[in-house]
């Protein structure tokens, strides 16, 4: 079946048209027949960018004021019989949103019915830059087709069955029970995936194993994936908590912000884009959010893009060794994302000092791996760590195909405490 | 939205004109900033630089954001550009011949349905569209400085704006974040009327010796949360203008609530106008920071 997958943005519609059914996914041969994206929706100069596989890439340029006219004119350049890949609209026979925040309501993809997307607009509280957007585009993918099923997969769904230990704050409790304030995670798709492919890969039954997986690109998180249920996640009410990203900065004491805004006299806006703009690897180092900019830039002798670096890799590593004693031990770490994948110098940092719980990195075997799949692992190592590289799109049609034919995976969340 | 906003014109690159085109530019929208001559525009453009640096470093914006609002931005010293604006604003100093002569180029070159704004907060709207051709599509809006940040605007009916042109303000209020606060003209609307008779009362109390004009901000400040002082507030905005607002409002509604405290215009008769010229009640370095805080009056935790 071809399947639609959408990424709504506040300005932005991703797309891709993948063809899978239960078969191909099992066959782990899912085919991504097109890529591509509106941007600048809003403005006069809105462009389109197409591509498919073995041509050249194709854009366009218009005015696009809201998201329904750029679904049409993203289904009217699918179907152009020069730059298009399909005969007829008629041939897509479902679409696959990604929307941000499930909140406590979705622990797994769910069909869009009127209740579900009353339902998730309930949840835009928690994510009001994001659920708006994709809402928008469900609204106006659902306009244009309408006979079609369509699924909501969420960022969130997959940490949902963290038990309460895990995803409550050290702070009042009816703070949780008035704003629903808790950890959730994100990266979900990603983390799910990996662990599945990870797992496929290695030809292990993901049931019985304990398994980190680490998603390092943009933001950045990990996950305790213990037989294939999420117990943790380093992302937390929002994707500022955890590890240190390109312009975040994850952990730190709560304390300083207040003392930040009374001593500077920072309004909110300015702490929170302190926080999640100026922060991170660029914030230290000065020089970059960018991972590539930065090592080459600490190879030049630049002290703070060295303790940049480091900063980033060591909180890593704590956060691998944490989460192995969450789960009484670990069988395999999984790296995926721009950094995950393509940084030998990130994984060799983060995972050195880890043999005493049993990880024992092959320096040849790290630096070989730069893209796509591979084992970094010495054959002894009692830890098997791995780079799969990551594939949300392709997550989100399997869970359309998984949603319709009724064998999406039902995670029941702990019990809530009320 | 029913009516489409692609390009706005904004005559004056003054302070509250530069303020106003970054907020518009940060919304998406492309900018016509209009000085009244390529010197003028080299100085606006290199202060505009100067103030979104200054947001960087106080982490309110980044690099990128500043280069996209800088790009939405064209400067102009002519009108022509108005040909093809949707909307155009109206952004310099509280001067009716001034304002009156941009209204008429502005209308000349507009098309009939798209609004002309009036940034003021003391002058009448009314009085202002009298001599254009459509003094309908005339409407005031009072934005509070900086445009960037304060959450309110007011938007002026004035006698002949149409309900049409009315709603296209509100609306625009609304595309750049702001909560439009519905207004009648009359002089100083709600904001400027109530806090100039604040400030004036505040200098007064200076000027008869009540207290030091430090403790007289740091009281009211202090007391009642305010994020600054009347008196730093008006040496920020300019004892010049404030004297100004003074001055129309008083003439408008001969109230003697509304006469200016002559220690007010003694300050501005010495050209001492605040922040912009280091001295006004209290002292400022180049950068527009107060030198004289009173040990009180520092950041502090609790």
């Amino acid at each position: 079946m071809k399947i639609l997958v959408l990424n709504s943005g506040s300005s932005s519609v991703k797309f891709q048209i993948i063809e899978t059914d239960l078969e191909r996914m099992n066959a782990h041969q899912d085919l991504t027949l097109a890529v591509g994206q509106v941007e600048k929706i809003g403005l006069s100069d809105s462009r389109l960018v197409l591509e498919v596989p073995e041509r050249k890439p194709f854009q366009d340029y218009r005015e696009i004021l809201e998201h329904r006219t750029a679904i049409e004119w993203v289904l009217r350049i699918l179907t152009d019989p020069e730059h298009g890949i399909i005969d007829s609209v008629d041939e897509i026979g479902a679409v696959g949103h990604r929307v941000v925040h499930g909140g406590e309501a979705f622990a797994s993809s769910v069909l869009m019915t009127p209740d579900v997307v009353e339902q998730i607009e309930e949840c835009s509280v928690l994510a009001p830059l994001h659920n708006p957007a994709n809402l928008r585009g469900y609204y106006a993918a659902h306009a244009a087709m309408p006979d079609v099923p369509h699924v909501a997969v969420f960022d969130t769904a997959f940490h949902q069955t963290m038990p309460p230990h895990a995803f409550l704050y050290g702070i009042p409790f009816q703070l949780y029970r008035k704003h629903h304030l808790r950890k959730y995670g994100f990266h979900g798709t990603s983390h799910r995936f990996v662990a599945f492919r990870g797992c496929q890969i290695l030809v292990w039954e993901r049931e019985e194993k304990r398994l980190i997986t680490i998603h390092l690109g943009n933001g950045c998180s990990l996950a305790a994936v213990d037989h294939s249920r999420s117990i943790d996640t380093s992302m937390g009410f929002t994707p500022l908590e955890g590890l240190i990203m390109g312009t975040r900065s994850g952990d730190m004491d709560p304390a300083i912000i207040p003392w930040l805004m009374a001593m500077e006299e920072l309004t909110l806006h300015q702490v929170n884009t302190m926080l999640n703009k100026h922060s991170g690897l660029y914030g230290v180092s000065g020089v970059s959010s960018d991972m590539r900019e930065l090592l080459e830039a600490r190879a030049s002798g630049n002290q703070r893009a060295d303790v940049a670096f480091r900063m980033f890799c060591y909180r890593l590593k704590k956060y691998i060794a944490a989460y192995a004693a969450a789960m009484n031990g670990v069988d395999a770490v999984f790296f995926t994302g721009g950094i995950g994948e393509r940084s030998a110098e990130v994984r060799e940092f983060a995972l050195s000092g880890l043999e005493f719980m049993g990880i024992e990195v092959d320096p040849e075997r790290n630096q070989s791996v730069t893209d796509g799949e591979g084992e970094i692992t010495t054959d002894a190592s009692r830890v098997r760590v791995l780079v799969v590289p990551t594939n949300e799109e392709k997550t989100i049609a399997r869970d359309v195909i998984r949603v319709l034919n009724g064998v999406m995976p039902e995670f029941t969340p702990p019990e809530t405490i009320t | 939205m029913s009516w489409e906003l692609h390009r706005v014109v904004i005559v004056g690159g003054g302070m509250m004109g530069r303020s106003l085109a970054t907020k518009v530019a940060q919304e998406g929208i492309n900018v016509y900033l209009k000085e009244v001559s390529t010197e003028s525009v080299a100085v606006a453009k290199s202060e505009l630089d100067q103030s979104l640096e200054h947001e960087i470093a106080r982490f309110g914006l980044t690099n990128a954001e500043k280069k996209a609002i800088m790009s939405r931005i064209t400067w102009v010293t002519h009108y022509d550009c108005a040909t093809d604006c949707d909307l155009a604003l109206e952004a310099v100093q509280e001067d009716f011949g001034l304002k009156r002569q941009i209204l008429r180029e502005l209308d000349r070159r507009m098309p009939a349905e798209n609004p002309i704004v009036i940034t003021t907060s003391t002058l009448s709207i009314t009085e202002l569209a009298t001599q254009n051709t459509h003094p309908e599509r005339i409407v005031g809006m009072h934005f509070l400085y900086p445009v960037t940040t304060t959450r309110v605007v007011e938007v002026v009916r004035g006698q002949l704006t149409t309900d049409q042109v009315y709603e296209r303000a509100v609306e625009f209020a609304r595309l750049l974040g702001k909560i439009p606060i519905k207004v009648f003209e009359m002089p100083g609307f709600v904001t400027t009327r109530a806090v100039l008779p604040l400030v004036n009362e505040a200098i007064h109390i200076v000027m008869e010796g009540v207290a030091e004009a430090a403790e007289v901000d740091l009281a009211l400040k202090m007391g009642f949360d305010f994020n600054t002082g009347p008196l730093e507030w008006a040496d920020r905005t300019g004892l010049d203008r404030v004297l100004n607002w003074m001055q129309h409002l008083y003439r408008e509604s001969s109230e003697p609530r509304h006469r200016p405290c002559p220690l007010l215009k003694r300050l501005v008769r010495a050209g001492l106008y605040g922040a912009k010229t280091r001295r006004g009640f209290f002292e400022y370095d180049e950068n527009r920071h107060r030198t004289d805080r009173l040990p009180d009056d520092r950041p502090r935790m609790a």
